[in-house]
């Protein structure tokens, strides 16, 4: 066989592989279901939510929410800097864009804890250990950066920082969600990664 | 001593690694005519740095203090050079010449060659791409616009080949 | 897990090296290819010499498929290797345009760089004539910026415009792959010029 026929064998042969093999790879767990519980189960995997609204309201970078819940909650509020991966399509879409941002920590949430446990397990059984879910979720969120007060007389400055903290994420919280629609959308597309940020081509 | 030239194949699975290499490495494709317009962008902003900051084309690229030759695409530029110099070294192809058919003259030939080499890169500015950058780098990342420069370029050429015929054959 | 340099803690320095280093091999294998002889090149639009054709898909080719094996073992993460945005206008006049900068000049960027890189006077004139041209086009950029924008359809792929898979379309492309190099091999045979190929 001439060097024609040998290379469009090989090409045809590994063309076929790529189309007719079932290329879900990245479906099938990486580690043992009873590893990756105890993994999820320890602190290291939560963030508090004072954690995520010193984030929120220093504009953290390194981080990015993911909001579970559907998206018609997502759109009546969500924490400002979010991107909205509603649990159904957890396992339908490319999580990459979502959980693997390079140099962000991705750290998912839902109005509880079960949720965004069940979604955090998946995440990082699939491979993407850069993930942590908010502890509480966003009825601790309500309780404790939306609606907490101070009560008692002297602050000390570590409590001081911390309400200071949850100041700026509430007011965030209410400016971003009190957006009209078409601004939040602008807002909440800026947040989303953009393929088009990538580094290439030929100009 | 001269060696023959590689078989097509080998030396496209050669090619198609070497692309590999830079989408593993540097997360991008193969390149050339952006290198060429970094050296533009250099020597324009070294001769006159009144119009470089005046021109909205050339200021982008020296926001903060920037040298347009500190990039990817120039510097894989230079790697071109060097490799092809160490190919035609090894393969005994380095000779001073002016390669054309025997139907027309040298000036002619360097001639056309000048205004080809003003068409191509001003066309690949337009078109973000010349034929390693966007159609070859478009094509192994399945690049719709790739395809369709490819296209371009490949079926424009057949038609320039066809009017442009008595300066090749 | 590549592309290398988005890894966290990434020197920037190291990715002009990669450039190098790659760039290297890129010009190497041109050279091998014999794309250093504008005669070669021309060869493909007059039917005596097809080693574009076979270079150029078997590169692709390569590339794809290599890259998709990467992606499947998990080794490279190929949402962030970049895909060049779909500029529907633009695409199509600059590549009419670099069709006529291909015939009269007789090289691409690449090719011609590696002929000036062995020696080729006429490829010195050619790199000359490719500074002029983006000369020409950062000077008139305001005026043509217009075009070069026009009708952005963004970094799409073909695959999933004709509603394919990935591996699919990496196989039918193949496929055509295969059927064009089988009809080359023809077409040299057919349109022979012994006096030049005997030259190259």
């Amino acid at each position: 066989m001439n060097t024609r026929q040998t290379i469009s064998v090989i090409l045809l042969l590994l063309g076929g592989l790529l189309a007719f093999m079932p290329l879900s790879g990245r479906y099938s767990l990486h580690e043992k279901p009873g590893h990756l519980l105890s993994e999820v189960l320890e602190e290291s995997t939560g963030f508090t939510v004072d954690q995520v609204a010193r984030f929120v309201s220093t504009g953290d970078s390194t981080v990015q929410l993911v909001d579970l819940r559907l998206s018609e909650e997502f759109a009546k509020f969500n924490i400002p800097g979010s991107v909205n991966l509603p649990y159904d399509e957890f396992l339908e879409k490319d999580l990459t864009p979502y959980l693997s941002q390079p140099g962000k920590k991705s750290i998912l949430y839902s109005n509880g804890d079960t949720d965004a446990g069940y979604a955090l397990v998946l995440a990082r059984g699939l491979g993407y250990k850069n993930c942590y879910m908010m502890q509480g979720g966003l009825n601790s969120w309500f309780e404790t950066v939306m609606n907490s007060e101070f009560t008692g007389e002297k602050i000390s400055a570590k409590e001081n920082a911390l309400f200071e903290s949850r100041m700026k994420a509430r007011r965030l919280f209410n400016e971003v969600n009190s957006m009209p629609d078409s601004l939040k959308q602008k807002y909440i597309a800026s947040k989303r990664f953009d393929p088009r940020k990538l580094d290439g081509g030929c100009e | 001593m001269k060696r023959n030239y590689m078989n097509p194949y080998v030396a496209g699975v050669m090619l198609g690694l070497v692309l590999l290499l830079a989408m593993y490495l540097s997360g991008r494709g193969l390149a050339a005519s952006g290198g060429i317009k970094y050296c533009v962008v250099s020597l324009v902003g070294n001769l006159s740095e009144k119009h470089a900051s005046q021109s909205v084309y050339y200021s982008k690229y020296f926001e903060d203090g920037q040298k347009p030759l500190k990039n990817w695409l120039p510097i894989e530029m230079f790697g071109i050079l060097a490799g092809g110099f160490i190919s035609g070294a090894v393969s005994g192809r380095l000779k001073f010449r002016i390669e054309k058919s025997p139907k027309i003259s040298s000036t002619r030939r360097l001639v056309l060659a000048f205004l080809g080499g003003i068409c191509f890169v001003y066309g690949a500015q337009l078109a973000r791409g010349c034929t390693s950058g966007a159609a070859l780098s478009g094509m192994a990342v399945l690049s719709l616009g790739g395809f369709v420069t490819m296209a371009a370029i490949f079926g424009s050429a057949y038609l320039f080949a066809f009017i442009f015929k008595r300066n090749w054959i | 897990m590549g592309p290398i340099s988005s890894l966290p803690g990434f020197p920037a320095w190291l990715d002009l090296l990669f450039a190098f280093v790659i760039g290297t091999g890129f010009g190497f294998a041109l050279e091998q290819a014999g794309f250093s002889s504008c005669r070669k090149l021309t060869g493909m639009f007059y039917g005596y010499d097809t080693t574009v054709i076979k270079v150029f898909f078997t590169a692709a080719i390569v590339a794809l498929v290599g890259s998709q094996f990467l992606a499947y073992f998990g080794l490279l993460d190929l949402s962030l290797v970049f895909v060049n945005e779909y500029y529907i206008n633009a695409a199509l006049i600059g590549g009419v345009i670099m069709g006529a900068g291909f015939i009269l000049g007789g090289y691409c960027p690449g090719t011609g760089l590696s002929a000036l890189s062995i020696g080729k006077i006429d490829a010195l004139f050619y790199a000359l004539g490719g500074l002029t041209g983006a000369f020409l086009f950062a000077e008139t950029y305001p005026a043509i910026v217009g075009i070069a924008n026009a009708a952005s359809r963004g970094p799409v792929r073909i695959n999933e415009i004709l509603g394919l898979s990935p591996g699919v379309f990496t196989f039918l492309l193949i496929g055509a792959a295969v059927c064009m190099f089988w009809i080359a091999e023809i077409a040299e045979r057919k349109f022979a010029r012994p006096e030049i190929t005997r030259e190259l």
